[in-house]
């Protein structure tokens, strides 16, 4: 007697049982040859078990108790957004701090040190092309994800009572996020990044009353120059990732405290 | 469990065939049909790409046997997976029938 499990059926007496066609049985047949030699199934099954095991010591959520799973099942993946953006942010702030090491914030010479910099980084340094990529690739795929994660909240309506608190600071997250992105596109100096800051100084003039005091404070002038740049830096390596740091363990520590949402 | 098929093609042109099958083969086919219409469509693209260099050839100038071939892999892992989904487990409802909840929105 093998101590490997017998299968419950015989394939080959079933499929002749059934009338099936050729390519039918073809296709079976090519399938079950794969089972027999990888058996994935069977590692899948006792992942599933294994799952079914941890879940059956959770108390019943509301969309189980309510059976509203077979309506709703199909938002689930979308609640990994939160945990994209997370996932995107570190991998933004390793990339960067790694990037710190090789730039510097100065428009000195022509081109200037800034951009010479990024050549550097771009052509002679080792895996410097790719660890550029690494970073703004992740902060691309952060913004997305973000933007995803508050559609998903809006739309199950997760935002309700008593999570008003995380609505908000979702919003200044959002906000950062974006602010994070503007202030790094400004460091290569380059000529889209001197024209982003021009319109954000332009913009920033435009606010009624603050609008000089704000150019001064964010720009450090009302004309770009080394004050800018500068500025640009200190916000994108320094302030921000304290702040959007601190946001986001609130932001993940409040929805632990409170549980996630039920549907609404 | 003789009939082979739930409905025969006889009364009905229009419905889809559906064989039922048990439950652990259908799991072969699932996790198997599903592997395999993934490992085509990827491998197609990445043929495809190849063949075109990321699209960035002219037309004149691809590699024309291997683009159709990225074409045909493409097109050969959606019928996989097309023809999987004849397969069900007995007990299994087609997904619009077999529906339990009511047509009024909750
Ligand atoms: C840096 C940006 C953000 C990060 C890293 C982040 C992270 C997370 C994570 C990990 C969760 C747990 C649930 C899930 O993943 O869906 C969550 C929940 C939540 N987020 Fe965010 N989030 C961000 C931005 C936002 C924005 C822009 C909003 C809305 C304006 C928002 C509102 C909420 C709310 C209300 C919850 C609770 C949802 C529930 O309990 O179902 N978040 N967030």
């Amino acid at each position: 007697m093998s101590l490997e499990r017998k299968d419950e059926y015989d394939h080959g007496e079933w499929m002749r049982e059934k009338n099936l066609t050729p390519v039918e049985t073809t296709f079976l047949t090519v399938l079950i040859w794969m089972d027999k030699r990888f058996r994935i199934v069977d590692y899948l099954e006792i992942l599933e078990t294994l799952y079914y095991r941890v879940n059956m010591q959770m108390p019943k959520s509301h969309t189980e108790q309510y059976n509203l799973d077979n309506k709703f099942w199909y938002w689930y993946p979308l609640y990994a957004l939160g945990s994209f953006s997370t996932i995107a942010y570190v991998v933004a702030a390793l990339s960067g701090a790694l990037l710190g090491f090789y730039y510097a914030p100065a428009t000195t010479g022509d081109p200037t040190t800034a951009y010479n910099q990024l050549a550097f980084i771009m052509t002679e340094l080792n895996f410097g092309f790719m660890l550029r990529s690494i970073h703004r690739w992740s902060a691309q795929v952060m913004v997305a994800a973000v933007f995803l994660h508050m559609l998903r909240v809006y739309f199950t309506g997760a935002y309700k009572e008593p999570r008003e608190l995380n609505w908000i600071i979702g919003i200044i997250l959002i906000s950062l996020t974006m602010v994070f992105g503007y202030t790094g596109y400004l460091l290569p100096w380059d000529q889209l990044a001197f024209w982003a800051g021009q319109i954000g100084v332009e913009m920033s003039l435009s606010i009624p009353l603050a609008g000089e005091w704000v150019a001064q404070l964010l720009f450090g002038g009302f004309s770009l120059g080394q004050a800018t740049l500068q500025r640009m830096y200190i916000i994108h390596v320094f302030l921000l990732p304290f702040v959007v740091t601190t946001l986001i363990a609130v932001h993940i520590g409040i929805v632990w405290i409170q549980g996630i949402a039920e549907p609404h | 469990m003789d009939s082979s098929t739930d409905d025969t093609d006889a009364d009905e042109e229009t419905r889809a065939r559906e064989v039922e099958v048990p439950l652990h083969l259908y799991k072969v086919v699932t996790v198997f049909s599903t592997m395999f219409a993934v490992a085509f469509v990827v491998g197609g693209f990445i043929v495809l790409d190849t063949a075109t260099q990321r699209a960035r050839l002219d037309f004149g100038e691809m590699n024309l046997p291997l683009a159709i071939l990225g074409v045909a892999m493409i097109a050969a892992g959606a019928l996989v997976y097309a023809f999987a989904t004849r397969f069900r487990a007995e007990g299994m409802g087609k997904p619009k029938d077999g529906s339990d909840e009511p047509s009024n929105n909750g």
